[in-house]
């Protein structure tokens, strides 16, 4: 550990955002435009105190390569201790720099998108508060703390989300993220439990480092902590709220459903590697999870019509693949292609947006077509990032996606390294289709006919992040890669093994399976051979199902929220209004009629008053009398 | 030669009768409430006479309370017909029974 004084200004990084989250909440409605510029300088601000943090972190030996700043005690009870402390190690540096820079551009962005919004300050306020929310997590030096950041980014999603909530849609989507999100949470809140019961603490210096744990705790530790980051990440069976969240504003969609939060999941499993590595078979489970999650969500991105829907499941699919990383112990790979998707998601979130304002808010795609003439900057930063998802050499998509393979291959698991590239295939061919249909071929609607480009604000950022989703793979290039280098002291080596092709054969397979999507889906939506809405007449049952992504919320409306209906109406409508109403009314009603009939001794009359005195008194007497 | 203690107990009972009948009877709340004052004498009676009979001095000392509290208590009692009475023009106790229920 090494105390250096430029990183006694490590706080300053999340306080920057958290600032800003402040004045924009009490003053954000006199500062008018002004928030937006306040918002974006502090992130720019806290961006580059990140950057120069990490390049001070980089000149510090690979092995002492950890800072930690103890800030304040939170909670002290007995032996049991929760500080609050920030922790910059390879594995933090890498999400602060991806929290701040990809935050810096989304806000520069959101000035353009959300110009003339009549709540701008709130809008920013929350926005920097959920930046700051993020970087809480992810330098976190205790779990507490990182489980603080974690439902922080929670509440702050569902606020954007429901941003524009007088629509009920809007306001349905923000609880239907939350409520799902806090299934996963509450799993992770037991972990945590489990976490101090066995060892005591949650201090990431006590508790990583070679915890003593049997392989039945480690395994229910593991998957506890696994299932909040099923939620967070929206793996399946808790995906479902992810594409709904779709109604929040679209830079709100970029950051924290494609580049930030939903990552959060992946990088708390890195983080705590070291219980799966004891447990073992959590590992398989969270492979298991990945491979499905990463084959069925780009399936259901082929039925959407919604242009932010299928980005939606191209997420939940990416981050399907990063736990399959996770799943292979090639935490490097995982964080690698965490990073990679950070860049292209954000990008094509950013253009789906652009194309959005420029269509008038229109989102269905079968309107669009031809955008390209249009929206030069907006369509061909697009491309960019279409390419790098769909894993086209060089640009960053292909290094992630084949690194995992590869390792997939290499270790022998010939049925991950088939469905992953299955899964690389379709995911080729639904950003194809979102492609083709959504910039290329004839205007099919009146607003695709009159589109215009944004406005530069919103164009820079879509270069910057099209220049980032084509050089990341750089992280990687190196035989080595750099990115596993760096993390190596965090998470150690990249597992290696002999089996399976040679790398070139790799190469050459996943380039002729994105290649080959690439161009069915050309000659399907674009090429005007084949008339593709024909085509989904034909095809309809298996439309159906993927856009209503293999009905899990008709699946779920069923089996819970038909049932909890039923049990809320009877437990307000039977028991509380019969039960409970019905014997306080009883009790009332009895109360009154005994009352009544026994009211009628008051007569007012003193006299009567007098002897009932007497005789009461005479009674007493005898009694008395009796007694003794 | 003593007077025997069964004769004042038999004059404090004759007394304690007149008043608890006076009580129940009479309509007019003044006379009520000497019958009132007659019984509390009774009692005075027989609380000295078991004192005497004991010799001890603690029942006088009571009756010396009781004849106290009664004092105060016509003053009170008396306000209360007063004010009735002004208000009513009668102290009927009869007639005041609005109080009821």
């Amino acid at each position: 550990m090494v105390a250096g004084s430029a990183f006694e200004l490590l706080w300053l990084v999340p306080a920057l955002p958290l600032a800003g989250a402040l004045v924009n909440l009490f003053f954000g409605r006199r500062l008018g435009k002004a928030a937006g510029a306040l918002a974006s300088a502090l992130m720019a601000a806290s961006f580059v105190m990140s950057a120069a943090l990490v390049v001070k972190l980089l000149a510090i030996p690979s092995e002492d390569r950890l800072v930690v700043r103890h800030l304040f005690d939170w909670i002290q009870a007995g032996s049991f201790n929760v500080g609050v402390g920030l922790r910059l190690d390879a594995l933090s540096a890498v999400m602060i720099l991806v929290v701040t820079g990809i935050g810096t551009l989304i806000h520069v962005y959101a000035n353009g998108y959300m110009a003339g919004d009549p709540r701008l300050g709130r809008f920013f306020a929350y926005l920097n508060l959920f930046v700051f929310f993020m970087l809480m997590l992810v330098l976190a030096q205790d779990l507490l703390l990182l489980y603080l950041g974690w439902e922080g980014v929670g509440l702050c999603s569902y606020l954007l989300i429901g941003f524009w909530f007088d629509k009920t849609e809007n306001a349905n989507a923000a609880k239907k993220a939350f409520v799902t999100t806090r299934i996963g949470d509450t799993a992770m809140m037991i972990g945590i439990v489990l976490i101090v019961t066995y060892l005591g603490s949650l201090d990431f210096d006590r508790i990583l480092i070679n915890p003593q744990l049997t392989k039945g705790a480690a395994t229910a530790i593991a998957l506890l902590l696994f299932a909040g980051a099923v939620g967070k990440s929206a793996q399946v069976p808790l995906h479902v709220w992810l594409p709904d969240a779709m109604a929040g504003p679209t830079p709100v969609s970029a950051l924290i459903h494609a580049a930030t939060m939903v990552t959060a999941g992946v990088y708390l499993l890195v983080r705590m590697h070291v219980f799966f590595e004891i447990s073992g078979i959590a590992l398989t489970v969270v492979l298991a999870i990945g491979l499905i999650t990463a084959l069925y969500a780009a399936t259901c991105a082929l039925g959407q019509d919604d242009i932010k829907r299928v980005l939606a499941y191209s997420t939940v699919s990416q981050l399907g693949y990063m736990f399959v990383a996770i799943g292979l112990r090639a935490y490097a790979a995982a964080m690698f292609m965490l990073v990679a998707h950070a860049f292209y998601k954000a990008l094509m979130f950013l253009g789906a947006g652009s194309v959005m304002h420029g269509m008038h808010e229109e989102t269905d795609m079968k309107k669009m077509g031809g955008l390209i003439g249009r929206m030069p900057v907006t369509g061909w930063t697009f491309v960019v990032g279409a390419l790098a998802l769909a894993g086209i050499p060089p640009l960053a998509g292909f290094f992630a996606k084949d690194q995992i393979l590869e390792i997939a291959n290499s270790t022998g698991r010939n049925l991950v390294y088939f469905l992953g590239s299955l899964g690389a295939f379709l995911s080729a061919l639904y950003m194809g289709r979102l492609v083709f249909l959504t910039f290329f071929g004839k205007p099919r609607s009146e607003e695709a006919e009159h589109a215009h480009e944004s406005a530069s604000m919103m164009t820079i950022p879509l270069v910057v992040l099209a220049v980032g989703s084509a050089l990341a793979g750089w992280l990687s290039l190196s035989p080595e890669g750099r990115m596993s280098t760096l993390l190596e002291p965090v998470v150690g080596d990249v597992p290696a093994g002999a089996a399976g092709m040679a790398a070139g054969t790799l190469v050459a397979v996943a380039v002729t399976l994105s290649v080959s999507a690439l161009l069915t889906a050309w000659v399907v939506y674009a090429s005007g051979k084949i008339d593709w809405i024909a085509l989904r007449v034909r095809l309809a049952p298996v439309q159906r199902m993927f856009a209503r992504g293999w009905y899990f919320d008709d699946i779920y409306s069923a089996l819970l929220a038909t049932p909890g209906k039923a049990v809320a109406a009877f437990t307000a409508y039977v028991v509380d209004l019969r039960v409970i109403d019905g014997a306080v009314n009883a009790i009332g009603t009895m109360v009154q009629r005994l009352a009544g009939s026994t009211r009628r001794v008051q007569t007012g009359l003193v006299r009567s008053y007098a002897l009932a005195f007497l005789v009461g008194a005479v009674g007493i007497f005898i009694y008395v009398g009796v007694r003794f | 030669m003593r007077t025997p203690i069964a004769a004042f107990i038999v004059l404090s009972g004759i007394l304690f009768s007149i008043g608890t009948v006076g009580v129940l009877v009479r309509r007019n709340a003044l006379l009520i409430f000497m019958s009132v004052e007659l019984q509390l004498n009774a009692v005075n009676i027989a609380l000295v006479a078991f004192s005497r009979m004991r010799g001890s001095l603690d029942g006088q000392v009571l009756a010396f309370f009781s004849m106290v509290v009664a004092a105060a208590e016509v003053v009170v009692g008396l306000a209360i017909i007063v004010s009735v009475y002004r208000r009513r023009q009668s102290i009927d106790v009869d007639e005041a029974r609005s109080l009821k229920w």
